[in-house]
Protein backbone atom coordinates (compact mmCIF):
# COMPACT_ATOMS: atom_id res chain seq x y z
CA UNK A 1 0.00 0.00 0.00
CA UNK A 2 1.22 3.33 -1.00
CA UNK A 3 3.02 5.66 1.97
CA UNK A 4 2.71 9.13 2.18
CA UNK A 5 5.03 11.77 4.60
CA UNK A 6 3.72 15.16 5.97
CA UNK A 7 6.09 17.45 7.04
CA UNK A 8 3.95 19.94 9.00
CA UNK A 9 4.54 23.87 9.66
CA UNK A 10 6.72 23.24 12.61
CA UNK A 11 8.45 20.65 10.71
CA UNK A 12 7.54 17.62 12.26
CA UNK A 13 7.65 14.79 9.97
CA UNK A 14 4.53 12.41 9.59
CA UNK A 15 5.09 8.93 7.84
CA UNK A 16 1.86 7.11 7.14
CA UNK A 17 2.05 4.20 5.35
CA UNK A 18 -0.90 2.13 3.84
CA UNK A 19 -2.36 4.77 3.29
CA UNK A 20 -5.70 5.25 1.19
CA UNK A 21 -8.07 7.78 0.92
CA UNK A 22 -7.14 11.46 -0.23
CA UNK A 23 -4.76 13.75 1.52
CA UNK A 24 -7.20 15.45 3.81
CA UNK A 25 -8.47 12.34 4.94
CA UNK A 26 -5.27 10.67 5.78
CA UNK A 27 -3.89 13.86 7.72
CA UNK A 28 -7.50 13.85 9.73
CA UNK A 29 -7.32 10.08 10.34
CA UNK A 30 -3.44 10.73 11.82
CA UNK A 31 -3.55 13.99 13.59
CA UNK A 32 -1.65 15.54 11.15
CA UNK A 33 -1.40 19.58 12.74
CA UNK A 34 -2.68 22.34 10.41
CA UNK A 35 -4.87 20.26 8.37
CA UNK A 36 -8.52 21.13 9.28
CA UNK A 37 -10.95 19.39 6.71
CA UNK A 38 -13.60 21.70 7.80
CA UNK A 39 -15.58 21.28 4.63
CA UNK A 40 -15.46 17.63 4.82
CA UNK A 41 -13.57 17.62 1.42
CA UNK A 42 -15.75 19.70 -1.22
CA UNK A 43 -13.18 22.14 -2.39
CA UNK A 44 -14.92 25.27 -0.27
CA UNK A 45 -12.86 25.81 3.01
CA UNK A 46 -8.95 25.25 2.17
CA UNK A 47 -7.88 24.21 5.56
CA UNK A 48 -6.46 20.73 3.96
CA UNK A 49 -3.74 23.29 2.09
CA UNK A 50 -0.49 21.62 1.17
CA UNK A 51 2.85 22.01 -0.84
CA UNK A 52 3.60 18.68 -3.24
CA UNK A 53 7.46 18.29 -3.11
CA UNK A 54 8.83 19.80 -6.63
CA UNK A 55 9.73 16.52 -7.55
CA UNK A 56 6.40 14.99 -7.18
CA UNK A 57 4.54 17.79 -8.78
CA UNK A 58 4.14 16.05 -12.42
CA UNK A 59 3.27 13.01 -10.63
CA UNK A 60 0.16 14.60 -8.51
CA UNK A 61 -0.89 17.19 -11.55
CA UNK A 62 -1.83 20.27 -11.04
CA UNK A 63 -4.92 21.55 -9.57
CA UNK A 64 -9.06 21.91 -12.08
CA UNK A 65 -9.69 25.57 -12.13
CA UNK A 66 -12.42 24.82 -9.16
CA UNK A 67 -9.53 24.22 -6.74
CA UNK A 68 -7.32 26.47 -8.15
CA UNK A 69 -9.60 29.09 -7.93
CA UNK A 70 -9.94 28.61 -4.14
CA UNK A 71 -6.35 28.45 -3.66
CA UNK A 72 -5.32 31.59 -5.95
CA UNK A 73 -6.89 33.94 -3.12
CA UNK A 74 -4.97 31.92 -0.29
CA UNK A 75 -1.97 34.47 1.44
CA UNK A 76 0.47 31.35 1.42
CA UNK A 77 -0.48 30.24 -2.14
CA UNK A 78 2.89 28.65 -3.87
CA UNK A 79 2.73 27.02 -8.01
CA UNK A 80 3.14 23.53 -5.85
CA UNK A 81 -0.19 24.19 -4.11
CA UNK A 82 -2.81 21.87 -3.82
CA UNK A 83 -5.84 21.01 -1.30
CA UNK A 84 -5.20 17.54 0.46
CA UNK A 85 -9.17 16.79 -0.53
CA UNK A 86 -8.31 16.97 -4.12
CA UNK A 87 -5.49 14.52 -4.52
CA UNK A 88 -6.36 10.79 -3.87
CA UNK A 89 -3.30 8.34 -3.24
CA UNK A 90 -2.83 5.62 -5.01
CA UNK A 91 0.47 2.92 -6.05
CA UNK A 92 1.52 5.36 -8.39
CA UNK A 93 2.25 7.98 -5.60
CA UNK A 94 4.01 5.69 -3.38
CA UNK A 95 6.65 7.83 -1.59
CA UNK A 96 5.09 11.34 -1.96
CA UNK A 97 6.10 13.77 0.39
CA UNK A 98 3.68 17.47 0.78
CA UNK A 99 4.41 19.92 3.25
CA UNK A 100 1.30 21.39 5.30
CA UNK A 101 0.84 25.26 4.30
CA UNK A 102 0.39 27.61 7.45
CA UNK A 103 -2.92 28.43 7.91
CA UNK A 104 -5.05 31.28 6.53
CA UNK B 1 -37.20 26.63 -8.45
CA UNK B 2 -38.86 30.42 -6.82
CA UNK B 3 -38.00 33.26 -7.95
CA UNK B 4 -37.19 34.26 -3.97
CA UNK B 5 -34.30 31.74 -4.13
CA UNK B 6 -32.44 33.76 -6.45
CA UNK B 7 -33.08 36.81 -7.06
CA UNK B 8 -29.97 37.70 -8.43
CA UNK B 9 -30.25 35.80 -11.11
CA UNK B 10 -31.30 37.93 -14.01
CA UNK B 11 -28.65 40.85 -12.77
CA UNK B 12 -25.59 38.89 -12.71
CA UNK B 13 -26.26 37.27 -16.31
CA UNK B 14 -26.58 40.69 -17.23
CA UNK B 15 -23.71 42.25 -15.05
CA UNK B 16 -21.39 41.84 -12.46
CA UNK B 17 -23.26 44.37 -9.91
CA UNK B 18 -26.20 45.36 -8.96
CA UNK B 19 -27.10 48.65 -7.79
CA UNK B 20 -29.41 48.48 -4.76
CA UNK B 21 -31.03 50.96 -2.62
CA UNK B 22 -30.94 50.08 1.31
CA UNK B 23 -32.24 53.72 3.33
CA UNK B 24 -31.66 55.85 0.55
CA UNK B 25 -28.24 54.77 0.03
CA UNK B 26 -26.87 52.68 -2.95
CA UNK B 27 -24.72 50.44 -2.56
CA UNK B 28 -23.33 48.08 -5.68
CA UNK B 29 -23.85 44.53 -4.59
CA UNK B 30 -20.99 42.71 -5.92
CA UNK B 31 -22.66 38.91 -7.60
CA UNK B 32 -19.76 36.54 -8.87
CA UNK B 33 -18.47 34.34 -7.01
CA UNK B 34 -14.57 35.19 -8.24
CA UNK B 35 -15.18 38.76 -7.90
CA UNK B 36 -16.29 38.44 -4.70
CA UNK B 37 -13.16 36.21 -3.25
CA UNK B 38 -11.28 39.20 -4.65
CA UNK B 39 -12.45 41.76 -2.66
CA UNK B 40 -12.85 40.14 0.15
CA UNK B 41 -8.97 39.79 0.25
CA UNK B 42 -8.28 43.10 -0.17
CA UNK B 43 -9.21 44.99 2.89
CA UNK B 44 -7.37 48.37 2.21
CA UNK B 45 -9.72 49.01 -0.78
CA UNK B 46 -12.73 47.05 1.05
CA UNK B 47 -12.81 47.80 4.55
CA UNK B 48 -14.23 46.61 7.70
CA UNK B 49 -13.28 48.98 9.82
CA UNK B 50 -16.51 51.13 10.31
CA UNK B 51 -18.34 49.83 12.95
CA UNK B 52 -22.33 48.67 12.79
CA UNK B 53 -21.82 49.91 9.59
CA UNK B 54 -20.60 46.01 7.93
CA UNK B 55 -24.07 44.85 8.07
CA UNK B 56 -26.36 45.88 5.41
CA UNK B 57 -28.72 47.65 6.26
CA UNK B 58 -26.42 49.26 9.07
CA UNK B 59 -27.22 48.42 12.32
CA UNK B 60 -26.63 51.90 14.08
CA UNK B 61 -30.61 51.94 15.39
CA UNK B 62 -30.19 48.73 16.98
CA UNK B 63 -26.81 48.41 18.68
CA UNK B 64 -24.30 50.81 20.63
CA UNK B 65 -21.37 48.65 20.31
CA UNK B 66 -18.69 48.19 17.29
CA UNK B 67 -18.61 44.00 16.78
CA UNK B 68 -15.36 42.05 17.18
CA UNK B 69 -13.76 40.51 15.66
CA UNK B 70 -16.10 41.56 12.64
CA UNK B 71 -15.64 45.27 12.36
CA UNK B 72 -12.02 45.60 12.49
CA UNK B 73 -9.06 45.04 9.47
CA UNK B 74 -5.86 43.49 9.52
CA UNK B 75 -3.48 43.68 10.66
CA UNK B 76 -4.98 43.84 14.70
CA UNK B 77 -8.29 41.69 13.54
CA UNK B 78 -6.12 38.60 13.79
CA UNK B 79 -5.37 39.80 18.00
CA UNK B 80 -8.89 40.14 18.37
CA UNK B 81 -9.93 37.12 16.87
CA UNK B 82 -6.77 35.24 18.45
CA UNK B 83 -8.60 36.37 22.06
CA UNK B 84 -11.98 34.06 21.31
CA UNK B 85 -10.96 31.37 18.65
CA UNK B 86 -10.59 28.88 21.49
CA UNK B 87 -14.76 29.19 22.29
CA UNK B 88 -15.45 29.03 18.96
CA UNK B 89 -13.18 25.67 18.47
CA UNK B 90 -15.21 23.95 21.35
CA UNK B 91 -17.93 22.45 18.63
CA UNK B 92 -14.77 20.37 17.34
CA UNK B 93 -13.98 18.66 20.96
CA UNK B 94 -15.51 14.94 20.84
CA UNK B 95 -17.22 15.94 24.67
CA UNK B 96 -19.16 19.04 23.18
CA UNK B 97 -20.22 17.12 19.90
CA UNK B 98 -21.29 14.54 21.86
CA UNK B 99 -23.68 17.24 24.05
CA UNK B 100 -24.75 18.73 20.86
CA UNK B 101 -25.96 15.12 19.22
CA UNK B 102 -27.76 14.30 22.84
CA UNK B 103 -29.92 17.77 22.92
CA UNK B 104 -30.98 16.95 18.60
CA UNK B 105 -31.93 13.36 19.68
CA UNK B 106 -33.98 15.37 23.04
CA UNK B 107 -35.78 17.35 20.46
CA UNK B 108 -36.46 14.96 17.57
CA UNK B 109 -37.78 12.52 20.70
CA UNK B 110 -40.36 15.39 21.59
CA UNK B 111 -41.00 15.54 17.72
CA UNK B 112 -41.96 11.82 17.63
CA UNK B 113 -43.63 12.80 20.87
CA UNK B 114 -47.38 12.94 19.23
CA UNK B 115 -49.09 15.82 18.05
CA UNK B 116 -47.82 18.78 15.23
CA UNK B 117 -44.55 21.00 16.29
CA UNK B 118 -44.25 24.22 15.77
CA UNK B 119 -40.19 23.84 13.91
CA UNK B 120 -38.94 27.52 14.79
CA UNK B 121 -40.45 27.72 18.11
CA UNK B 122 -40.29 23.96 19.33
CA UNK B 123 -37.03 22.71 17.53
CA UNK B 124 -34.71 25.46 15.92
CA UNK B 125 -34.61 28.39 18.67
CA UNK B 126 -33.88 25.83 21.17
CA UNK B 127 -31.37 24.17 19.72
CA UNK B 128 -29.73 27.06 18.41
CA UNK B 129 -29.64 28.74 22.23
CA UNK B 130 -28.55 25.17 24.07
CA UNK B 131 -26.08 24.58 21.87
CA UNK B 132 -24.73 28.05 21.87
CA UNK B 133 -24.55 27.51 26.28
CA UNK B 134 -22.32 24.44 24.99
CA UNK B 135 -20.11 26.93 22.66
CA UNK B 136 -19.34 29.69 25.41
CA UNK B 137 -19.22 27.27 27.85
CA UNK B 138 -21.73 28.67 30.24
CA UNK B 139 -24.72 26.86 32.03
CA UNK B 140 -27.78 25.13 30.02
CA UNK B 141 -29.65 26.98 31.61
CA UNK B 142 -29.09 30.31 30.77
CA UNK B 143 -30.81 29.18 27.01
CA UNK B 144 -34.00 29.89 28.66
CA UNK B 145 -33.08 33.77 28.88
CA UNK B 146 -32.01 33.75 25.07
CA UNK B 147 -34.91 31.86 23.75
CA UNK B 148 -37.19 34.83 24.20
CA UNK B 149 -34.54 36.71 21.52
CA UNK B 150 -36.96 35.51 19.16
CA UNK B 151 -35.16 34.50 15.40
CA UNK B 152 -33.28 37.78 15.00
CA UNK B 153 -32.45 39.50 18.18
CA UNK B 154 -31.99 43.09 16.27
CA UNK B 155 -35.50 42.15 13.67
CA UNK B 156 -38.08 40.34 15.50
CA UNK B 157 -41.86 39.40 14.55
CA UNK B 158 -43.03 42.53 16.97
CA UNK B 159 -40.94 44.95 15.37
CA UNK B 160 -38.87 45.83 18.51
CA UNK B 161 -35.42 45.08 18.76
CA UNK B 162 -34.23 43.11 21.38
CA UNK B 163 -30.61 44.47 20.83
CA UNK B 164 -31.28 46.61 24.60
CA UNK B 165 -32.06 43.51 26.29
CA UNK B 166 -28.98 41.49 24.54
CA UNK B 167 -26.62 44.47 25.52
CA UNK B 168 -27.49 44.90 28.91
CA UNK B 169 -28.29 40.60 29.69
CA UNK B 170 -24.06 40.78 28.34
CA UNK B 171 -23.13 43.66 30.78
CA UNK B 172 -24.99 41.63 33.83
CA UNK B 173 -23.31 38.20 32.46
CA UNK B 174 -19.69 40.48 32.44
CA UNK B 175 -20.43 41.81 35.76
CA UNK B 176 -21.34 38.54 37.49
CA UNK B 177 -18.26 36.44 35.90
CA UNK B 178 -15.47 39.23 37.36
CA UNK B 179 -17.12 38.19 40.35
CA UNK B 180 -17.10 34.73 39.99
CA UNK B 181 -14.58 33.63 37.66
CA UNK B 182 -15.08 30.52 35.80
CA UNK B 183 -13.75 28.77 32.75
CA UNK B 184 -16.56 30.75 30.54
CA UNK B 185 -17.18 32.76 27.51
CA UNK B 186 -17.27 35.98 29.84
CA UNK B 187 -15.19 35.00 32.13
CA UNK B 188 -12.49 34.87 29.80
CA UNK B 189 -12.99 37.97 28.01
CA UNK B 190 -12.76 39.74 31.47
CA UNK B 191 -9.15 38.38 31.46
CA UNK B 192 -7.89 39.01 27.81
CA UNK B 193 -5.39 41.16 27.12
CA UNK B 194 -4.73 43.03 23.99
CA UNK B 195 -1.65 44.31 23.06
CA UNK B 196 -0.53 44.29 26.89
CA UNK B 197 -4.04 45.85 28.26
CA UNK B 198 -7.32 44.26 29.44
CA UNK B 199 -10.69 44.77 26.87
CA UNK B 200 -12.76 47.66 28.34
CA UNK B 201 -16.64 46.93 28.61
CA UNK B 202 -17.36 48.49 24.92
CA UNK B 203 -15.31 45.69 23.24
CA UNK B 204 -15.85 43.05 25.19
CA UNK B 205 -19.83 43.39 24.40
CA UNK B 206 -18.68 43.44 21.25
CA UNK B 207 -17.27 40.56 21.17
CA UNK B 208 -20.71 39.16 22.79
CA UNK B 209 -22.80 40.62 20.42
CA UNK B 210 -21.93 38.87 17.32
CA UNK B 211 -21.81 35.41 19.22
CA UNK B 212 -25.54 36.28 20.11
CA UNK B 213 -26.45 38.17 17.35
CA UNK B 214 -25.06 36.79 14.02
CA UNK B 215 -24.62 33.24 15.69
CA UNK B 216 -29.05 33.42 15.87
CA UNK B 217 -30.90 33.96 13.10
CA UNK B 218 -28.26 32.06 10.37
CA UNK B 219 -28.66 28.58 12.65
CA UNK B 220 -32.24 28.86 12.76
CA UNK B 221 -33.09 29.59 9.32
CA UNK B 222 -30.58 26.94 8.23
CA UNK B 223 -32.13 23.98 10.69
CA UNK B 224 -35.81 25.30 9.46
CA UNK B 225 -34.76 25.04 5.70
CA UNK B 226 -33.64 21.83 5.97
CA UNK B 227 -36.56 20.33 8.14
CA UNK B 228 -38.79 22.28 5.40
CA UNK B 229 -36.74 20.64 2.90
CA UNK B 230 -36.86 17.29 4.26
CA UNK B 231 -40.32 16.98 4.15
CA UNK B 232 -40.83 17.86 0.40
CA UNK B 233 -38.31 16.05 -0.56
CA UNK B 234 -38.49 12.29 1.18
CA UNK B 235 -36.61 10.42 -0.82
CA UNK B 236 -33.68 12.88 -0.06
CA UNK B 237 -34.18 11.43 3.60
CA UNK B 238 -33.96 8.29 2.38
CA UNK B 239 -30.83 8.97 0.46
CA UNK B 240 -29.22 9.74 3.55
CA UNK B 241 -30.53 7.01 5.51
CA UNK B 242 -29.28 4.49 2.90
CA UNK B 243 -25.67 6.30 2.60
CA UNK B 244 -24.34 8.11 6.03
CA UNK B 245 -21.27 8.87 4.39
CA UNK B 246 -23.33 11.45 2.91
CA UNK B 247 -23.57 13.82 5.50
CA UNK B 248 -20.89 15.94 5.13
CA UNK B 249 -21.61 16.72 1.32
CA UNK B 250 -25.17 17.19 2.45
CA UNK B 251 -24.70 19.73 5.09
CA UNK B 252 -22.18 21.46 2.87
CA UNK B 253 -24.83 21.81 -0.16
CA UNK B 254 -27.61 23.21 2.18
CA UNK B 255 -25.25 25.94 3.37
CA UNK B 256 -25.05 26.77 -0.24
CA UNK B 257 -28.63 26.59 -0.92
CA UNK B 258 -29.86 28.24 1.95
CA UNK B 259 -27.45 30.57 2.95
CA UNK B 260 -29.20 32.48 5.22
CA UNK B 261 -27.07 35.71 5.00
CA UNK B 262 -28.03 37.44 1.88
CA UNK B 263 -24.52 39.84 2.15
CA UNK B 264 -22.71 41.71 3.84
CA UNK B 265 -20.78 45.06 3.64
CA UNK B 266 -17.78 46.80 2.84
CA UNK B 267 -16.26 50.21 3.48
CA UNK B 268 -14.75 51.83 0.76
CA UNK B 269 -12.30 54.23 2.57
CA UNK B 270 -11.49 56.20 -0.87
CA UNK B 271 -13.16 56.63 -4.17
CA UNK B 272 -13.28 53.33 -5.92
CA UNK B 273 -14.16 52.15 -9.07
CA UNK B 274 -16.47 49.13 -8.62
CA UNK B 275 -17.21 47.21 -11.64
CA UNK B 276 -18.09 50.61 -12.90
CA UNK B 277 -19.93 51.91 -10.16
CA UNK B 278 -18.54 54.91 -9.15
CA UNK B 279 -18.18 54.39 -4.84
CA UNK B 280 -17.40 57.84 -2.67
CA UNK B 281 -14.84 57.86 0.22
CA UNK B 282 -16.50 56.24 2.84
CA UNK B 283 -19.39 54.69 0.72
CA UNK B 284 -20.63 50.60 1.12
CA UNK B 285 -20.45 48.05 -0.98
CA UNK B 286 -21.73 44.58 -0.67
CA UNK B 287 -20.33 41.08 -1.18
CA UNK B 288 -23.40 38.77 -1.95
CA UNK B 289 -22.56 36.04 -0.98
CA UNK B 290 -25.86 34.12 -1.50
CA UNK B 291 -25.65 35.35 -5.03
CA UNK B 292 -22.32 33.57 -5.38
CA UNK B 293 -23.39 30.94 -4.33
CA UNK B 294 -25.44 30.42 -7.80
CA UNK B 295 -22.92 31.50 -10.13
CA UNK B 296 -23.29 28.78 -13.02
CA UNK B 297 -19.58 29.81 -13.94
CA UNK B 298 -18.51 27.75 -10.92
CA UNK B 299 -21.60 25.82 -10.29
CA UNK B 300 -23.03 23.04 -12.75
CA UNK B 301 -26.64 23.40 -12.58
CA UNK B 302 -27.03 25.69 -9.52
CA UNK B 303 -30.33 25.64 -8.70
CA UNK B 304 -30.32 21.76 -8.23
CA UNK B 305 -29.94 20.57 -4.57
CA UNK B 306 -27.17 17.62 -5.36
CA UNK B 307 -26.57 15.95 -2.03
CA UNK B 308 -23.11 15.04 -3.15
CA UNK B 309 -22.09 17.88 -5.01
CA UNK B 310 -18.38 17.75 -5.28
CA UNK B 311 -16.88 20.28 -5.99
CA UNK B 312 -18.80 22.37 -3.64
CA UNK B 313 -16.48 26.01 -3.36
CA UNK B 314 -19.55 28.13 -1.88
CA UNK B 315 -18.75 30.85 0.20
CA UNK B 316 -21.79 30.67 3.03
CA UNK B 317 -19.10 31.46 5.63
CA UNK B 318 -17.22 33.70 4.06
CA UNK B 319 -13.86 34.19 2.72
CA UNK B 320 -10.30 35.86 3.49
CA UNK B 321 -9.37 36.91 7.40
CA UNK B 322 -13.14 37.31 7.90
CA UNK B 323 -14.21 33.77 7.37
CA UNK B 324 -16.85 32.87 10.06
CA UNK B 325 -15.69 31.79 13.17
CA UNK B 326 -18.84 30.04 14.23
CA UNK B 327 -18.21 27.45 11.32
CA UNK B 328 -17.55 24.71 13.54
CA UNK B 329 -20.18 25.18 15.38
CA UNK B 330 -22.44 25.57 12.22
CA UNK B 331 -21.22 22.41 10.98
CA UNK B 332 -21.45 20.42 13.85
CA UNK B 333 -25.06 20.93 14.47
CA UNK B 334 -26.20 20.84 10.64
CA UNK B 335 -24.43 17.81 10.60
CA UNK B 336 -25.69 16.49 13.38
CA UNK B 337 -29.16 17.43 12.53
CA UNK B 338 -28.91 15.69 9.09
CA UNK B 339 -27.27 12.35 10.44
CA UNK B 340 -30.31 12.33 13.14
CA UNK B 341 -33.15 12.90 11.30
CA UNK B 342 -31.90 10.31 8.39
CA UNK B 343 -31.34 7.38 11.35
CA UNK B 344 -34.59 8.25 13.31
CA UNK B 345 -37.20 10.20 11.51
CA UNK B 346 -39.15 8.40 7.56
CA UNK B 347 -41.32 11.55 6.98
CA UNK B 348 -41.80 15.07 8.12
CA UNK B 349 -45.12 16.68 6.94
CA UNK B 350 -45.31 20.44 7.02
CA UNK B 351 -48.95 21.59 7.94
CA UNK B 352 -48.51 25.41 7.66
CA UNK B 353 -46.02 27.39 6.79
CA UNK B 354 -45.20 31.39 6.90
CA UNK B 355 -41.93 31.93 4.79
CA UNK B 356 -39.89 34.91 6.15
CA UNK B 357 -38.69 37.38 3.22
CA UNK B 358 -36.16 39.77 3.12
CA UNK B 359 -37.85 42.71 1.18
CA UNK B 360 -36.07 45.33 0.05
CA UNK B 361 -36.61 47.76 -2.74
CA UNK B 362 -34.54 46.31 -5.33
CA UNK B 363 -35.20 42.49 -3.98
CA UNK B 364 -37.14 40.23 -2.29
CA UNK B 365 -35.54 36.97 -0.76
CA UNK B 366 -36.85 33.80 1.10
CA UNK B 367 -34.06 33.33 3.87
CA UNK B 368 -36.16 31.02 6.07
CA UNK B 369 -39.11 30.94 7.93
CA UNK B 370 -41.67 32.25 10.74
CA UNK B 371 -43.65 29.66 11.24
CA UNK B 372 -43.40 25.67 10.35
CA UNK B 373 -45.97 23.66 11.19
CA UNK B 374 -45.04 19.92 11.00
CA UNK B 375 -45.45 16.36 12.08
CA UNK B 376 -42.79 14.00 12.05
CA UNK B 377 -43.19 10.52 11.38
CA UNK B 378 -40.47 8.08 13.17
CA UNK B 379 -38.40 5.52 11.27
C1 LIG C 1 -25.04 28.83 8.87
C2 LIG C 1 -24.61 29.64 9.79
C3 LIG C 1 -23.70 30.81 9.55
C4 LIG C 1 -23.43 31.49 8.40
C5 LIG C 1 -23.97 31.22 7.01
C6 LIG C 1 -22.47 32.54 8.73
C7 LIG C 1 -21.91 33.41 7.81
C8 LIG C 1 -20.84 34.27 8.09
C9 LIG C 1 -20.14 35.06 7.10
C10 LIG C 1 -20.45 35.10 5.61
C11 LIG C 1 -19.15 35.73 7.74
C12 LIG C 1 -18.12 36.68 7.09
C13 LIG C 1 -18.39 38.12 7.38
C14 LIG C 1 -17.45 39.07 6.66
O1 LIG C 1 -16.65 38.68 5.81
O2 LIG C 1 -17.54 40.28 6.94
C15 LIG C 1 -19.23 35.40 9.14
C16 LIG C 1 -18.41 35.90 10.13
C17 LIG C 1 -18.58 35.63 11.48
N1 LIG C 1 -19.49 34.75 12.03
FE1 LIG C 1 -20.78 33.55 11.05
N2 LIG C 1 -22.20 32.47 10.06
C18 LIG C 1 -22.93 31.44 10.60
C19 LIG C 1 -22.94 31.04 11.92
C20 LIG C 1 -22.27 31.66 12.93
C21 LIG C 1 -22.35 31.31 14.33
C22 LIG C 1 -23.17 30.15 14.86
C23 LIG C 1 -21.58 32.19 15.01
C24 LIG C 1 -21.34 32.31 16.49
C25 LIG C 1 -21.88 31.60 17.41
C26 LIG C 1 -20.96 33.09 14.03
C27 LIG C 1 -20.08 34.08 14.34
C28 LIG C 1 -19.34 34.79 13.40
C29 LIG C 1 -18.26 35.72 13.75
C30 LIG C 1 -17.76 36.03 15.15
C31 LIG C 1 -17.78 36.24 12.54
C32 LIG C 1 -16.68 37.30 12.37
C33 LIG C 1 -15.34 36.67 12.07
C34 LIG C 1 -14.26 37.70 11.83
O3 LIG C 1 -14.56 38.87 11.58
O4 LIG C 1 -13.07 37.32 11.90
N3 LIG C 1 -21.41 32.73 12.78
N4 LIG C 1 -20.27 34.49 9.33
Amino acid sequence: MPKVTFITAEKTTVEVSDSSGNLMEIALENNITGIGGDCGGVCSCSTCHVYVRKDWIERVGLPDSVEKDTLEFNSHYQPNSRLGCQVEMSDDLDGLVVEVAPAE
Amino acid sequence: MNSHDDPFREAREKGPILAATFQNETIPMILRLKDIRKAAKDPETFSSDAPRRVPIPSEEDVRTVRQYPLEVDPPVHAAYRKIVEPFFLRPKQPEVLAKIHALIDSLIDKSLAGGPIEVVQDFAIPLQSHALTYMLNVSESEAEHWIGWGIHVFKDGDGKSKGPFMESYCRQMFEAAAENPGDDFFSALNQAELEGRLLTMEEKLGFANIAFAGGRDTIIHTVTRIISYFADNPKALECLHENPSMVNSAAEEFFRVFMPLTHIGRICPHATDVHGFEVKPQGRVSLCWSSANRDPEVFDEPNEVKLDRRPNPHISFGFGAHNCLGAHHARAITRGLIQKLSERVSGIEVLENVELLEEEADYTRKVGYELLRSTFTAR
